[in-house]
């Protein structure tokens, strides 16, 4: 009887393991639209530096969480009934979205690591207010990159990746059609009123302090992706080891099975 | 007021705030000249600016220096633009000019380093060789910003804050018909700069030279590094624990499937489905009661 208890016990403990896996699959796909949904209007910036995979990583995770709760129900079923085809067909699949997983995993902490400042100054030097567009797909990300920066600098009150300080150190797009005495930096780097105009534009031309913004706007950037980014990768991370577990006491439970 | 400049001095001078900004636009030229207020100016009771000498030769202490011994520099404020690639930002000449040149017109000269010692105070501002647009190729120094004491009342008052911005006039810069335009500077320098006071009889008073300005230079964008990422140190170890993991798991199937093909594990100790099962008993010898007699 001692025996019948213990796969009893196995039995037990693996229902609840696959409980937790079909709440936090839940808890996935709803993180990963989440980040999908782009709440702080980032995606143009990335798609512009050819980086995006950090969403292609939330999309993967969109359909794995769904799966791990399908699947978790399967395995729910599975157990209880101690079905042995029904149980080797959840292993099966189990593991091929773990595989998907690892990868929504991996390609989220690798790209999450290119996001350098250059990155984001370079895209910006390059792309922001360029008046000639080399193709369809060119105007496409040059007109991303210009409307999210101006909405960037004017709602974090930040200019450039770095400071203002980016549009004299290097040569830009910006420079060639905006020459420097007029417009030493954009115009959305002053302190705008309600109408979108330039408090005082001969303060924010001399950089008097109150008049432009001073600061870099990296850490806005940097922010938002750096939460998407790590939550993609370390939830998924802490459900890939959970699961783990749950599949080695499936796979002994499993083997333990006698028809 | 002379004609040319436009009309700082016709804003109303008062308690409030107050920055003056010498940017010598024509009116409709992009609004140099506007008045901001940060701090609160005291001006002597009734000072105006209609009745400027009798003012300003009250008793206000260090009024009317000698102009051989100032320098002109840059703004000492924190200003983000203080140096841009074609535009400086001076401190005004405050204090610097005697108040006996009240009716001489103060140029402000710029030049490179190499046109100091040969520079000739006799040529006429606004002449072909004092002319921006000729700047530097065919001159090695041109007049621009021109004003009166007027426009530097001394002493500067307290919480003023008095800047030049060279470099500001955009709209004259090829006009060939406006050779004192205060146009972007061509390059990213150095230059040096002083103040020149002049009138009817010629060069009255000149300020020393300033030290070389070097403005900012622009590098181009294509020599930032694009390839400066690297792995963090999380991104392996996450890497590295899933793959083990995923390992483990391929390797406890492998191990699965062939238990399942070869039949050869936990038979010991497997344990059968819940079924109802019934357990007869029923004997298999026939076993008689043999009467003790048959012995």
């Amino acid at each position: 009887m001692a025996k019948s208890d213990g796969i009893h016990i196995l039995q037990g403990l693996l229902v609840f393991g696959n409980v937790v896996i079909g709440m936090c699959g839940i808890a996935l796909t709803a993180e990963c639209i989440f980040f999908v949904s782009d709440p702080h209007g980032l995606y143009p910036l990335l798609e512009a530096t050819e980086n995006d995979d950090i969403y292609a990583a939330a999309w993967i995770g969109i359909f794995v969480g769904f799966a791990l709760f399908v699947l978790s129900i399967l395995g729910i079923i599975g157990v209880i009934k101690s079905s042995k085809t029904l149980l080797l067909v959840y292993i099966i699949l189990m593991l091929i979205t773990y595989a998907f997983e690892m990868a929504s995993c991996i390609t989220a902490a690798t790209h999450r690591d290119f996001l350098t400042p250059n990155l984001f100054l370079k895209q910006m030097l390059e792309r922001y207010k360029k008046s000639e567009p080399d193709n369809n797909n060119d105007k496409w990300m040059i007109d991303g990159v210009t409307d999210t920066w101006d909405k960037i600098m004017v709602q974090n009150h930040c200019c450039g990746v770095n400071g203002p300080s980016d549009w004299q150190k290097y040569t830009s797009a910006f420079r060639i059609t905006h020459n420097d005495a007029d417009y030493p930096w954009p115009r959305n780097c002053c302190v705008l009123d309600d109408q979108g105009s330039p408090t005082n534009l001969d303060g924010c031309k001399l950089g008097v302090p109150g008049y432009y913004n001073s600061n870099g706007c990296y850490d806005a950037i940097s922010g938002p992706v750096n939460t998407q980014a790590w939550g993609v990768a370390w939830f998924g991370f802490a459900i890939l080891c959970w699961t783990f577990f749950v599949l080695l006491g499936t796979m002994f439970f499993w083997s333990r099975i006698d028809y | 007021m002379l004609p040319g400049e436009t009309g700082w001095t016709s804003l109303p001078r008062g308690c409030g705030q107050r920055w003056n900004v010498g940017g010598w636009g024509r009116p409709g030229s992009g609004g140099d000249t506007e008045l901001i207020r940060p701090h609160c100016c005291p001006r002597h009771p009734g000072a105006r600016t209609m009745l400027p000498l009798l003012l300003l030769l009250l008793p206000a202490a260090a009024c009317g220096q000698d102009p051989r011994l100032y320098t002109p520099a840059l703004s000492t404020l924190p200003l983000g633009g203080l140096t841009t690639t074609s535009t400086f930002v001076l401190d005004q000449p405050r204090c610097a000019f005697p108040n006996s040149l009240s009716d001489a017109v103060i140029w402000l000269v710029v030049a490179v380093p190499e046109g100091v010692p040969s520079f000739d105070r006799t040529l006429e501002p606004g002449s072909p060789d004092r002319a921006y647009q000729r700047f530097p190729a065919n001159t090695s120094a041109y007049m621009t910003l021109n004003t009166t004491l007027l426009n530097y009342p001394c002493p500067k008052a307290d919480g003023e804050i008095s800047v030049l911005r060279v470099g500001s006039e955009t709209s004259c810069q090829g006009d060939n018909t406006r050779p004192t335009c205060n146009g972007p500077l061509p390059g990213p320098g150095p230059y040096r700069v002083r103040f020149v006071a002049w009138d009817n009889s010629g060069p009255v008073a000149e300020t020393k030279w300033s030290e070389p300005i070097y403005l900012q230079k622009a590098t181009p964008q294509t020599s930032i590094p694009r390839k400066d990422r690297g792995h963090s140190a999380a991104m392996i170890a996450l890497t590295s624990i899933l793959t083990i993991l995923f390992a483990t798991l391929l390797a406890g199937l492998v191990a699965m499937l062939v238990c399942w093909g070869s039949d050869a594990c936990g038979v010991s100790s497997t344990f059968s489905k819940p079924e109802a099962v019934t357990v007869q008993r029923y004997n298999t010898h026939h076993v008689y009661d043999h009467p003790p007699s048959r012995l």
